[in-house]
């Protein structure tokens, strides 16, 4: 027999190497723009907050509730549209559009909670991406308000300052990071505060069985709508960060079933229903998908001498090997599905529980 | 005084199939009145009924005096009425603790408070040295006994257990008879209990209802039970009534 102490029990107190360590990685965090120049470096960083809030806001729902949506790219658009129309057409700077981007996704999270809170399981997961792609298609047809399949372009984000102060005019990446940063560090805070509330308690209790925690005093409806309501917030505001830091959104690109497939990857990669699961999945995912498509496998081989890039070989390896990078990605994720069922966190659990016993 | 339940005519068809048809008794608050029948006889869409899972058909159940016609499992919990599962329930990956604290979350918001709550009914069912174990890794002996505690942890008046002693040894039926009598005399909580295990079922009831085909065919204290040839015939047959 086991006894493996439940997840969401920590001991009382923190180790001080722990907290010492979690400090120690903060301050690296923010002083990092202070020593890496490089702004490809910026980017990459800026990629895995985003990754980490997408991730962590899907968990809520998906982790904690156990209610799969596949449809969070509805709430990823709704923050990215409704920002940058506002920008645009109304030259409502950013912020004030990331707020009404929150609002739009809550009104949206309600409307598709009071539909598919109904259903269980496999229909659940159909009707959230029947949702999110009517959202895509009429994004994609009403022309006036959405700029239709050309997408929305902004040359500028409009200068950030508090009454005359300039804080920033958002020329380099980095006022972008610590706003990445600082968003991702909100979404990990409140996963925590869930986690350790009633609410979680009652996410998780439905998670593993629906009618064991209705019989248990727990309203179903409410407790999936307020979860659901929390995790679009964040989706939302994770897709305005998006809109303003790439400065180009169209359906494709912000409310597509693969962001939907994208955001669930994250949490399974990493491990689902956990604190850091979105984190690590995030440091897996945003790395590997940047080698592929930048043919780091084709540059690796030729670096090895195994083929010349003059060659035959190599021509074929530069032409095709960037783009099957979807591929070699959907392979490696099969892989991590079928040996880590857990996840990445989980596995490492796993492995380390082993060594402890051995 | 009011009894604490009063079932009034409920039937409840799926379809064209009386699973209940026309099933009223009343019961007095800290009795325990055993529920049996062959199987089949519509004891668990009766409990399914007087919770909130099905809304009945026809009839009305009313709970210290109040209609539950319409309320969601969750409300009727939040009166005070709890039921435990015929096929365990826990909730699988969450430890012994975690689980019991999900039922005593109905009354508080604190989970200090919560904890506190969940461990006392661990240790009534004996249980407390399994606390930080994963529920999905139990034996069914103590899967069972943390359905009860669990369901204790609501704070019920009235408690419906489902065939607790089911699949279980010798031993940890008596164990669970014991802890059915302990929270008798502790005087707070009500029971209705199904159970198949006759000689358990006339050891703990004060008074019994027998169900067969969906109808009610008899009722009384258990004495009058055994000696009821209607209900002999309904279990072994016309030859030995």
């Amino acid at each position: 027999m086991k006894t493996i102490l439940s997840p969401l029990k920590n001991p009382a107190g923190v180790s001080p190497v722990t907290s010492a360590m979690a400090l120690a990685v903060l301050a690296a965090l923010f002083l990092f723009p202070s020593f890496v120049e490089s702004p490809y470096a910026l980017h990459i960083m800026i990629l895995l907050f985003l990754s980490t809030i997408q991730g962590e806001a899907w968990n809520i729902i998906g982790g904690y509730a156990g209610q799969y949506s596949v449809g969070h790219a509805a709430y990823f658009g709704a923050g990215a549209y409704t920002t940058m129309i506002l920008m645009q057409s109304r030259q409502i700077p950013p912020w004030y559009g990331m707020i009404a981007g929150i609002i739009v996704a809550l009104i949206v999270s309600l409307i598709i909670g009071a539909i598919c809170f109904r259903l269980r399981g496999p229909y659940f997961v159909l009707a959230s991406i029947a949702v999110a792609e009517i959202m895509r298609l009429a994004a994609m047809n009403l022309k006036e308000l959405t700029n239709g399949a050309e997408g929305i372009l902004t040359t500028e984000v409009p200068v950030f300052r508090i009454g005359e102060t300039v804080i920033t005019d958002f020329l380099t990446k980095v006022p972008f990071y610590y706003i990445g940063l600082t968003i991702a560090l909100l979404t990990i805070l409140a996963t925590w505060l869930v986690q350790h509330s009633k609410l979680g308690y009652y996410l998780q209790a439905i998670r593993e069985d629906q009618d064991a925690a209705n019989s248990l005093g727990i309203n179903l409806s409410i407790y999936k709508s307020t979860a659901l309501a929390i995790s679009a917030a964040f989706t939302s505001l994770a897709g305005s960060f998006y809109a303003i830091y790439i400065g180009f959104i169209d359906p494709p690109t912000v409310l597509a079933l693969d962001i939907s497939v994208q955001i669930v990857l994250i949490c399974i990669i990493g491990g689902i229903g956990t604190i850091w699961g979105p984190v690590v999945g995030s440091l897996v995912l945003v790395p590997l998908s940047e080698a592929l498509r930048s043919n780091l496998i084709a540059q690796v081989i030729f670096k090895a001498g195994l083929a010349s890039e003059e060659s035959g070989t190599g021509i074929f390896l530069k032409e095709h090997l960037a783009h099957a990078h979807a591929l070699i990605y959907g392979i490696l994720v099969v892989v991590v599905i079928l040996f880590m069922p857990d996840g990445v966190l989980g596995w490492v659990k796993k492995l380390s529980a082993g060594k402890g016993r051995g | 005084m009011a009894p604490i339940l009063e079932i009034r005519n409920v039937s409840k068809f799926f379809g064209g199939l009386a699973a209940n048809s026309d099933v009223s008794f009343t019961m007095e608050a800290g009795m325990i009145m055993g529920l049996i029948g062959p199987n089949g006889a519509g004891k668990t869409t009766l409990f399914n009924c007087i919770t909130g899972y099905y809304p009945p058909s026809r009839g009305e159940v009313l709970f210290k005096g109040q209609s539950l016609n319409g309320l969601e499992p969750d409300k009727v919990c939040r009166l005070g009425m709890v039921r435990t599962w015929q096929k365990v329930r826990p909730l699988a990956k969450l430890s012994v603790l975690d689980n019991v604290m999900v039922g005593a979350l109905c009354r508080t918001s604190s989970l200090k408070v919560a904890r506190e709550i969940a461990m006392e009914q661990l240790r009534v069912v004996n249980m407390e040295n399994k606390a930080s174990f994963v529920a999905g890794g139990l034996p069914i002996g103590e899967r069972k006994k943390l359905e009860v505690a669990r369901a204790l942890a609501t704070q019920p008046e009235l408690l419906l257990l489902d065939e607790v002693m089911g699949g279980l040894n010798p031993a940890e039926s008596e164990e669970i008879i014991q802890l059915i009598l302990a929270i008798k005399k502790g005087g707070t909580v009500t029971q209705m209990v199904i159970e198949h295990d006759m000689k358990a079922i006339m050891r703990i009831s004060d008074r019994i209802v027998v169900l067969t085909s969906g109808e009610k065919l008899a009722e009384g204290t258990p004495e009058e039970i055994v000696n009821n040839p209607e209900v002999v015939r309904a279990y072994l047959g016309d030859f030995h009534a």
